[in-house]
């Protein structure tokens, strides 16, 4: 019993994760730039099958940092390009755009790596079990959710203490008086926008390594962060990190006792939430109405 | 006569002469569509599609074009709709009358109760929860297999000849009366949107789009309205969702996928979502220009993004957006 | 004199910040009250408190006679105060006509109504067109709002307040980013709907000119608190008044 509650749990903890890393990029572009990135969880295959193409020729570990960043590279053209344009115009515009990006790039990946599932192969240093006992806990699951705990910890800390995070805070909060202090704005919002595909491409990676790789392997994860992003609160990057631990581990818990309602019960929480707390756990009364 | 100077005619009219000769035409291309569908390489059925999908975005276009207020969700309460009729003719029975109303009501009924909290939202908030909700209720489709048949749908159902008095529609095994049927139904509720957005409610969902801030100093109960909009719409949908039931003989979850509601959305706007008829157009051309690409390749999607993208970038107004005023800077 | 409107000991935090301090004023009947300050004296955020844009921190505000303190913005239009916003509101792709129906249909009940009869209709085209009428926009009432000169869109605005049938009329800032001939429109309307068709008016203004011109009754913010309360003539003569104003330009 208690090996069926740890492997739950982590298991939920490892998913969490994973929406963590897709809910906090889609939640500083949508707060920063007021755009629903539709074509979040497709950012997310790419930078999985990037790795897929670096790893025979640089290995593992460089792959995990270097095809994130093609990915925000690719992201940051795309915005540069598209995504800008719609700036500022009726929401219906922006998620049009990212909805229909998320088409190309879905159908695009289809068409270079095929219909059918590719593995991503991690290396076998980490990927056997530690224990016997608990069989589930590979080196490599661990290794996974450090590297989101530090990834986290990180971009919290380059909001927190680098100029330009300050700048993305501050834009969040007034964007019009940051223009006016002489920050160039397009460039903080293409920026912005990078950094939050890069994040989706380093869980790309990572959700390669454990369940492989396909070219719709983002879309059962990009619901859940939106749901993450509700729950925690429109506006607040804290609260969506909160809301993507809660699911994840809500649903986990859950798989213990009624596995059948294990992603029910993450819309409950969700209608709950909006029932008592319209503006999300940590969300700001005025970004709502 | 050039697209151009067909839009430069109309503008000279006055606005009541003008739409009195929109609607006009648009009546007659419908009423005589049969008969000149085959002419272009089209047939009765895919008539048929165009009338009940174009009615889906119209519906939905009554909250995003008149309303201002942006759901990714709608498929929601259409595919209640399809589900609701579906299942009177599989398990209850076999009245298509009957499987209307139930379609028309599972779908209305949802949208009231969902719509009251999602109407608490704004902007992109009320679009993401609008896209939640939808997925809850794709998850119970999805799940419930003892009565939605779950992933392989709903089978074996067929729509039912109407009995009116001595008369018989046999709307089951002749395609043309099928048509006709949709087009009647077609018309009531386009009809009866059409008053609601003439009325003084119409209009003060016109002052909620339009400015918020302005309708509330004027009284409005803006999220009432919001809530009484996205209502009325998701009835209209769920209209169109039974229809579509009948129309397949058949019902999955996919009609409640979000997929399919960004479709509904891409209609609206490509046909003109601050015009009445253009989400109609927008069907239409949409369902042509599927069909087309995934004639030619397995890689259709690809294109059906690219006409997202497209329309955005370069065509925001939609097609019958040239024939309207030119909005003011 | 009755009084249309009090303040009783209003204050406004927002955080650590005291926006308005301990406030106190009230207008009579038909007066027309002007509210000036300079930058940053409070007297936006105090408007805001009177028309029920925020709820104040302590204090309450009582309309002929009755609390409206806790009232929502939609309340307080159903008892009687309309409010036009410096920045102006209205519904830009709409027309005139269609700016004021609204607004007086809304007034008379219909704002759920699915239909109205050819009596109700004929009342309300009424009322449509002579309020179009009375803040001189006749030849305009089918051309968008936004597609017209700034100072008819305040006309617009004002039409629209005017068809809440109120018995407060709240104008913030009526001439803000108007030109001379805009303000002098605007101003002999304001003066017109006070003189002749008796109003309570209150505004908040930044053009002394106007403001002169045009109250029976000054009220001065300074700082968030009530610096001076008397007639234009009081107001000019008033030491703390002119120290405020020039500390300020100094």
């Amino acid at each position: 019993m208690l090996q069926l509650i740890l492997f739950n749990v982590f298991n939920g903890l490892i998913i969490g994760a994973f929406y963590v890393l897709l809910a906090l990029g889609l939640s500083m572009i949508l707060n920063l730039s007021n755009v629903i990135n539709f074509a979040h969880g497709n950012f997310l295959a790419l930078g999985g099958y990037l790795a897929y193409v670096l790893i025979p020729y640089v290995g593992f570990w460089p792959s995990l940092l270097i095809a994130p960043l093609l990915t925000a590279a690719i992201g940051f053209i795309i915005e540069r390009t598209m995504v800008r344009r719609v700036y500022g115009r009726d929401p219906v515009y922006s998620l049009l755009l990212t909805f229909g990006l998320a088409f190309m790039i879905e159908d695009a990946c289809r068409y270079i790596w095929g219909v059918n599932g590719l593995p991503l192969t991690t290396p076998s240093s980490i990927s056997q079990p530690l224990s016997s006992t608990f069989f589930f806990i590979t080196a490599y699951r661990l290794f996974m959710v450090a590297i989101v705990i530090v990834v986290v910890a990180g971009l919290f800390a380059f909001l927190r203490y680098s100029r330009m995070g300050m700048r993305i805070r501050a834009g969040v909060l007034d964007l019009d008086t940051v223009s006016a202090l002489g920050v160039n704005v397009k460039l903080l919002r293409s920026l912005n926008f990078a950094v939050g595909i890069f994040l989706a491409g380093l869980a790309g990676v990572l959700a390669g390594g454990q369940i492989g790789l396909n070219p719709n392997m983002g879309d059962s994860l990009l619901l859940p962060s939106f749901i993450a992003i509700i729950v925690g609160g429109f506006g607040s990057l804290t609260g969506t990190l909160a809301g993507g631990l809660l699911i994840g581990v809500t649903s986990a818990i859950t798989a213990v006792f009624y596995p059948s309602a294990q992603q029910a019960v993450v819309y409950a929480l969700m209608i709950l939430v909006l029932l008592v707390r319209p503006q999300g756990l940590l969300g700001e009364e005025g970004l709502v109405i | 006569m050039s697209l151009a100077t067909a839009a430069a005619a109309a503008e000279a009219l006055p606005s009541a002469q003008r739409r009195l000769l929109a609607t006009a035409g648009v009546w007659i291309i419908l009423i005589a569509a049969p008969f000149w569908m085959p002419l272009v390489g089209g047939y009765t059925d895919l008539g048929t599609r165009v009338i009940v999908l174009g009615l889906a975005a119209m519906s939905l276009n009554f909250l995003l074009g008149y309303t201002g207020m942006m759901s990714f969700g709608h498929a929601a309460y259409f595919g209640l709709g399809v589900y609701g009729a579906g299942l009177i003719l599989k398990d209850v029975t076999a009245s298509t009358p009957l499987a209307l109303v139930a379609g028309t009501l599972l779908g209305g009924i949802a949208g009231v109760v969902f719509g009251r909290l999602i109407a608490r939202t704004r902007g992109v908030a009320f679009a993401m929860i609008t896209i939640a909700f939808q997925q809850i209720l794709y998850y119970v489709a999805y799940k419930w297999n003892g009565v939605t048949g779950g992933f392989d749908g709903l089978r074996g159902f067929v729509r039912q000849p109407i009995h009116l008095g001595p008369l018989v529609l046999n709307i089951r095994s002749n395609d043309l009366v099928f048509y006709y049927f949709v087009l009647a139904i077609f018309a009531l509720a386009v009809g009866a949107m059409g008053l609601i957005l003439r009325s003084p409610f119409g209009r003060t969902l016109l002052a909620v789009r339009e400015n918020q801030r302005r309708a509330r100093f004027l009284g409005i109960d803006v999220n009432r309205h919001v809530w009484l909009s996205f209502s009325v719409s998701a009835f209209f949908i769920a209209i169109a969702g039974a229809l579509y039931a009948l129309l397949n003989n058949f019902a999955d979850p996919s009609s409640m996928y979000y997929v399919l509601s960004g479709q509904f959305v891409i209609m609206a706007v490509m046909g003109g979502m601050r015009t009445f008829w253009g989400p109609l157009l927008g069907a239409a051309v949409f369902v042509v220009l599927q069909n087309y690409f995934s004639s030619i390749t397995l890689n259709w999607l690809f294109f059906v993004g690219l006409l997202f993208v497209l329309v955005v970038m370069f065509f925001p107004r939609g097609l019958l957006g040239i024939f309207q005023r030119r909005r003011a800077a | 004199m009755t009084a249309m409107l009090e303040a009783r000991g209003v204050s406004k935090h927002f955080g650590s910040l005291v926006a308005v301090r301990n406030v106190s004023l009230s207008v009579a009947k038909g007066e027309l009250r002007a509210i000036i300050g300079p930058n940053g004296a409070g007297k936006t955020t105090f408007f805001n408190l009177i028309t029920g844009f925020f709820a104040p921190t302590s204090g309450e505000i009582v309309f002929d006679g009755r609390t409206v303190s806790g009232l929502s913005a939609e309340q307080r239009v159903k008892i009687g105060m309309a409010r036009t916003f410096q920045i102006t509101e209205v519904f830009p792709e709409l027309s005139v006509d269609e700016n004021v129906r609204i607004a007086a249909e809304v007034t008379a009940g219909h704002a759920l109504s699915p239909w109205l009869s050819a009596l109700q209709e004929r009342g309300i085209d009424h009322t449509v067109s002579d309020l179009i009428a009375r803040v001189g926009l006749a030849g305009k009432a089918d051309r968008p709002v936004g597609e017209l000169a700034h100072g008819d869109q305040r006309a617009v605005e004002i039409a629209m307040a005017l068809a809440l049938r109120p018995r407060l009329l709240l104008l913030d800032e009526p001439t803000a980013g108007m030109g001379e001939q805009e303000t002098h429109q605007i101003a002999g309307l304001i003066r017109r709907l006070h003189r002749e068709e008796s109003y309570t008016i209150i505004l908040v203004e930044h053009d002394m000119r106007v403001v002169f011109h045009l109250a029976d009754r000054i009220t001065v913010l300074d700082q968030g608190a009530l610096l001076a309360d008397g007639t234009p003539e009081e107001i000019a003569a008033n030491r703390a008044v002119q120290e405020a104003y020039l500390g300020k330009a100094a």
